[in-house]
């Protein structure tokens, strides 16, 4: 009888095998995407310069630009989209508003200006290049702190204001306010200090040193851990703080935790490429169109391999293929990530309060 | 006391509140009750009084300002979150919208405390699972999302989900406030029989008195210096019901367990006839502002028998025939005014 009872029902391997062949196929498309990130760029090489430039030890031009830019750059893309697409995913569920994103609540200022901080606010004698090893950590955790507490901060509003617009409407003050804040500290910084936070600002995929593309490794996969021991928990805060402590779980304890890998992730992909815009806020909604599920132990996959799909692509697109010039990053996932927006916004006028 | 061993759940001394800083907002005076295995406990009290508070304070969602709850005889101080989740379920007021997710993966959710920590549902929770959705019909339902249903089959999948929780009390906050009158006896029937068939002991706040009459094992009654527990009847025959309502225009009738409003009479009516014709008439005439008496005068009204279709109204000047109650109290308010 059970048996027979299985098989009407949602949960038969049907539903198993079309997850396995979505998870599937955005692995391949990560890995097409992770290529042609290598292939192409502004200056053209021959695919087979590239194979040999990967797998022999020479020391030519093509070797430098494939081993000491593309390389790391790609890698990079890959781990910034993974890690805003995750932490977005992560906010949307723990403040349950599908308008929630590392940029659109402000979590991005909060890392700048824990950046800023660092920077201009410490020592005169921080410059880009003295900003290796130790130092990396440092801007890191400076970031991380700031992603943190612009996240407490939201966490205490939403608490009081239920309306998704209105936390919406603040986390821009919010931001509007820690820009503010910066650009006084920058008044009064030296031109040195200026300088070097200037640079921090432009900040793109391409201009990481081989130290900080470890430390934002490092750090991204303690986040990408950490959210994968959070799963059980995301999916009973869907359900609302009540429900999910009448359900067991602790709330606060889940709550830190989830806290805690959103900043690393949101903050270390700041501390190093400055803000990327939309990505964070609009993958997840990708994921759930693609996987149709609000499980989180399906969406967690999906959205890394989602985020890097999408933020490799826009790396790919930012490049202008044999053209000499390069678009800003930041463009190119704006226009991927609005129109998900404004979607989601439509959707959302007839059923409010829910993603 | 004789120690009761069908006793599931006793609240001794419970004060129950809000906390706020440092003051402690304690909202009624202590509170003793108990409930037994399979009993259906309807919990009354006016606006704002206290039973969602004392409703969540049960379910550990709220502490308790003092006083003891007592789980089979343990103290709910003494339980983990993990372990009370497997003493008792929650349904709130909150109504749960999420996109994406089935009715399957909410009743899912209940098995939060039975399963590790990747939540991984085995065999043995998948049957726990189907079993809960079968017992609350909804089988039909299982693939599909929750935003898709009904306010009423949502709230049926809500009760699989704590049944699925597998606790041996539930504990809901008005359950049926937003359905209609079919979803609400549907609901209350299924919360009947899982109190009968399955044991399970539900505690649940609600508004509509007539229906916690008839169908509760037992009230808790929250008025603003007690709590009074007991089977409905036995409160109704002590005239408790009475201090729900602090106008004086409002009565409850510890004869049949209806409302009344205490306004003036209009005057004295005799009616003729017997039935359910007889019973609906002396409602009408009730409603309208007469009373219904027992010495026969002009005028008077006979009901219709089986060899007479219409009201008649029985007058000095006549006899006046209408087809419909409608027509026969339209006729009384008009013709009448002022006592007769």
């Amino acid at each position: 009888m059970k048996a027979v009872k299985q098989n009407e029902l949602s949960v038969d391997p049907d539903t198993g095998r079309k997850v396995r062949l979505i998870f599937s196929g955005l692995l391949l498309l990560v890995v097409i995407f992770l290529i042609l990130d290598i292939f192409l760029g502004s200056v053209s090489i021959k695919p087979i310069d590239v194979i040999r430039a990967i797998f022999t030890h020479s020391h030519g031009d093509f070797e430098t630009i494939i081993l000491k830019f593309r390389l790391p750059k790609a890698i990079t893309a890959l781990t910034v989209g993974v890690a805003l697409s995750l932490s977005g995913l992560q906010m949307q569920t723990v403040f349950r508003n599908p308008m929630a994103g590392p940029d659109v609540l402000g979590i991005s200022s909060g890392a700048s200006l824990g950046v800023a901080f660092v920077i201009l606010g410490f020592s005169s004698n921080i410059t880009p290049e003295s900003l290796n090893g130790l130092g990396n950590w440092i801007l890191v955790a400076a970031s991380w702190i700031g992603a943190g507490a612009v996240m407490l901060l939201i966490m205490i509003i939403s608490s009081r204001v239920k309306d998704i617009m209105t936390i919406l409407i603040l986390g821009i003050m919010l931001s509007a306010g820690i820009s503010a804040v910066v650009t006084i500290m920058q008044y009064f910084s030296n031109e040195t200090m200026l300088k070097a936070y200037v640079i921090w600002t432009m900040g793109s995929l391409g201009n990481l040193t081989v130290n900080q593309l470890n430390v934002l490794l490092i750090s991204v996969s303690a986040g990408i851990i950490l959210s994968l021991f959070s799963s059980k928990m995301l999916n009973a805060l869907l359900l609302g703080e009540n429900y999910a402590g009448s359900i067991g779980l602790n709330v606060k304890f889940a709550r830190a935790v989830i806290f805690a890998s959103t900043s690393i992730l949101a903050g270390s992909v700041t501390a190093f490429c400055g803000p990327i815009g939309f990505i964070g806020i609009a993958v997840p909604h990708i994921v759930r169109i693609l996987f149709k599920t609000s499980d989180h132990k399906v969406l967690i996959p999906g959205t890394v391999l989602m985020g890097g799909v999408v933020m490799l692509f826009s790396d790919i697109v930012s490049q202008l293929p044999g053209s000499e010039s390069v678009l800003p990053v930041n463009a190119v996932t704006s226009l991927i990530g609005i129109p998900v927006v404004i979607w989601v916004i439509f959707r959302n006028r007839k059923y409010t309060g829910s993603f | 006391m004789k120690k009761n061993l069908k006793e599931i759940l006793s609240l001794d001394s419970l004060k129950i509140g809000y906390v706020s800083g440092k003051n402690e907002n304690i909202l009624l005076p202590p509170l003793n009750a108990s409930a037994d295995r399979g009993e259906l406990i309807a919990v009354i009290g006016r606006n704002g009084i206290g039973k969602s508070t004392l409703l969540r304070t049960l379910t550990g969602l709220q502490r308790l300002l003092g006083g003891e709850i007592f789980y089979s005889g343990k103290s709910i101080r003494e339980f983990s979150r993990m372990e009370l989740a497997q003493k008792v379920g929650y349904i709130s007021t909150e109504i749960v919208k999420v996109n994406n997710m089935s009715v399957y993966d909410l009743v899912a959710m209940g098995r939060f405390p039975h399963t590790n920590w990747t939540g991984k549902i085995e065999k043995i929770d998948h049957e726990v699972i189907l079993d809960a959705i079968e017992k609350t019909s909804m089988s039909s339902f299982c693939g599909k999302f929750i935003s898709e249903l009904s306010d009423g089959e949502r709230q049926k999948a809500m009760i699989a989900r704590i049944l699925a929780q597998d606790t041996g009390i539930m504990v809901m906050d008005e359950p049926t406030a937003f359905l209609d009158v079919a979803g609400k006896y549907e609901i209350l029937y299924l919360m009947n029989m899982l109190s009968r068939k399955n044991n399970k002991t539900i505690i649940y706040s609600t508004h509509d008195l007539q229906m916690a009459i008839s169908q509760s094992d037992k009230i808790w009654l929250i008025l603003d210096n007690k709590l009074i527990e007991g089977a409905p009847e036995d409160i109704m025959l002590s005239g408790a019901f009475d201090h729900l309502f602090n106008s004086s225009t409002v009565k409850f009738n510890s004869e049949d367990g209806t409302f009344s409003s205490t306004k003036d009479t209009l005057g004295n009516i005799f009616i003729e006839g017997e039935g359910s014709k007889r019973y609906w008439t002396e409602k009408a005439i009730n409603r309208a502002g007469f009373k219904v008496s027992k010495e026969k005068r002009i005028p008077y009204i006979i009901v219709p028998s089986e060899s007479d279709y219409s009201w008649q109204l029985v007058t000095e000047t006549g006899i006046l025939r209408f087809i419909t109650v409608y027509e026969l109290i339209a006729s009384l308010r008009g013709t009448i005014s002022g006592p007769i």
